[in-house]
């Protein structure tokens, strides 16, 4: 069902979109041009924007400086770990709610609201004395743990909404068939909501790779992630633009292939099903 | 009769898997309560039962119960003399609840309006729209300490490339300390604010305008009508819940804003919000427990916002079944 519309208003659509994507895109691109740059160069006056000598000095003292594949490492474990943890904690919670209808779902979804009501600063005493009594300070497990329970309402919320859309009286008649509730949820609903739960999975992997407050204060250097590798760029006489460049473009590099290569998914999986 | 017998069957076998659901709902959500008790109540319930002791971070454990004082308190100098102190009667606590309110929503509302801008642009059809989209999608998935520290570098008085734009086009005469001075601390902070997030909420608002059939604005197209009318028309209101489930989990990030002004305006008054003020006090005045109760009425402030606004939307979380 294409649309036929004017040549003249196409161009139009085109330069405009363009146009917003590059606006929206460009403190990234010079990130990702300063960090090609000497220190010098990267704080002359009037700045250089494509003419200066390419150099990849600061990726390699950035390097030499710091373990990135240790970091690297670290934020994939985590943020792997701690969405597919929630995913097997909230499949079977957002299957209570999508298909055993009462009233208490409204009251759930209020209740997973309101944890984004309390700020963080103001919870971490409490945590930090948790993690401390239990040995988990500095342990990519805690990290896990903490993010797990950090974004677990999102992931619930996504999941209801995907299900919902799912008739149970396809589940119901697996069961009158025979099949167990197990099998009724592993191999009749997951299968039916694979797009749903692959969003999910996405934008919390996405979520937990830029959590910085809490990887920054529960973690010293065993199992600090890559935002924990950018802080520590980040001096306060902050003459190290260029270093700071090349850290910043190491660590939102993956983030980078992984959006290109999942635009659609993300589109898709942002509704939160709120449309119909 | 065998037939009816196999239709009792078939019924009471369907009347035990509703009671065997039943059952298994609860099993299935009580790990999800029990982590929601975990991460949201226990916490902040030591939190707010910090907010009523006398707790500071070295003697968390000898904190002693003094009641509402962290809120509000007489203090009696004597003669009829004396002065209110505590949370309620500090000005410093006032402006952080101004400057939140305040940043959440001018933040929002330019969010909201841009997003759809945006939205309805890469909504179209043009060449290399998945390029664009990906580009567009990045900012929001970057660390903010990331794009903070990278606009304060460009929002810089000397070498920020921003001055140096602004000066060639004229739209100022002379650099701005963009995040130092006074008057321009919570434009810079808007500036990234709404850079950051609008590419989120045009994303939620792009997947609201996919799910609306073709066929409407093939109609609306024959009968002439006024692309703008149709948008207004037809567009917002079938991209409205939509947008209302984006706006609150956005407001909710807005009001607890942090880490971008801890980065790029620290000590400013002027971008001070509610997380910064309960956080300085928290754990460089050493007033623990004042700030616990700083982050206690944060959760209250929050609160009463929210309910109000899902009132006012009239949002339905469950989406309308």
């Amino acid at each position: 069902m294409a649309r036929r519309v004017p040549t003249s208003r196409k161009w139009l659509v085109t330069i405009a979109a363009w146009a917003i994507g590059f606006l929206i895109f460009f403190p990234i691109l010079w990130t990702i041009l300063t960090s090609f740059k000497t220190e010098a160069e990267a704080i002359a006056s009037p700045p250089s924007f494509l003419f200066f000598d390419w150099t990849l000095d600061s990726y390699r003292e950035v390097q030499s400086r710091s373990n990135y594949f240790l970091h690297f490492y670290n934020s994939v474990i985590i943020s792997l770990g701690s969405t597919l943890l929630g995913l097997v904690i909230a499949i079977p919670a957002a299957w209570s709610m999508a298909f055993v209808p009462a009233k208490r779902t409204k009251d759930v979804l209020m209740w997973m609201l309101s944890t984004k009501m309390l700020p963080p600063v103001g919870v971490l005493i409490p945590i930090y004395l948790l993690f401390r009594d239990f040995g988990l300070l500095d342990s990519r497990f805690g990290l896990v743990i903490v993010l797990t329970l950090i974004n677990l309402p999102i992931i619930v919320w996504m999941l209801f909404t995907y299900f919902r859309e799912i008739p149970g009286e396809i589940l119901e008649a697996a069961r009158m068939d025979g099949a167990t509730l197990w099998a009724e949820i592993v191999h009749v609903l997951t299968p039916m909501a694979v797009p749903g739960i692959a969003s999910t999975l996405l934008l919390n992997v996405i979520l937990a790779w830029n959590e910085a407050f809490w990887t920054l204060n529960l973690t010293a250097a065993k199992a600090a992630p890559l935002t924990a590798f950018i802080a520590s760029y980040s001096s306060p006489e902050g003459l190290f633009y260029a270093k700071l460049s090349a850290a910043s473009t190491m660590a939102i590099a993956p983030i980078l292939i992984l959006g290109w290569f999942s635009q659609k998914q993300l589109v898709r999986g942002l509704t939160f099903g709120a449309v119909k | 009769m065998a037939a009816s017998d196999t239709a009792t069957a078939a019924r009471s076998r369907r009347s035990n898997l509703k009671a065997e659901r039943i059952r298994s709902s609860w099993i299935f959500l009580a790990p999800m309560l029990l982590v929601l008790a975990f991460v949201a109540g226990w916490p902040l319930l030591k939190t707010i039962w910090f907010g009523f002791t006398d707790a500071s971070l070295d003697a968390l454990s000898s904190a002693d119960f003094i009641g509402f004082n962290n809120y509000l308190e007489w203090v009696d100098y004597g003669d009829g003399d004396g002065e209110w102190y505590g949370l309620l009667a500090d000005p410093d606590w006032w402006q952080a609840v101004y400057n939140t309110v305040f940043f959440s929503l001018v933040s929002v509302f330019f969010e909201t309006i841009f997003g759809t801008i945006v939205a309805l642009v890469l909504h179209a059809e043009f060449k290399g729209r998945g390029f664009v989209r990906a580009a567009v999608l990045i900012p929001w998935a970057i660390p903010t300490i990331v794009s903070a520290k990278m606009w304060a570098w460009m929002m810089n008085d000397q070498f920020g490339i921003l001055n140096d734009l602004f000066l060639h086009i004229g739209v100022i005469s002379q650099p701005i300390a963009w995040t130092a001075s006074a008057d321009t601390a919570m434009i810079a902070v808007l500036i990234v604010d709404i850079w950051k997030t609008t590419p989120f909420m045009a994303l939620l608002i792009l997947a609201g305008l996919q799910m609306i059939p073709q066929d409407i604005y093939e109609a609306a197209k024959i009968d002439g009508i006024n692309p703008v009318k149709v948008f207004f028309r037809v567009t917002l209101p079938l991209i409205k819940p939509a947008l209302a489930v984006a706006v609150i989990f956005r407001a909710l990030d807005a009001l607890r804003v942090f880490d971008l002004i801890y980065v790029l305006t620290p000590n400013n008054s002027q971008t001070k919000t509610m997380s910064v003020f309960a956080q300085e006090n928290l754990f460089q005045f050493d007033k623990f427990a004042y700030g616990s109760a700083a982050s206690t009425l944060l959760f209250l402030v929050i609160g009463v916002i929210t309910i109000v606004y899902l009132k006012i939307a009239r949002v339905d979380l469950e989406g309308g079944r």
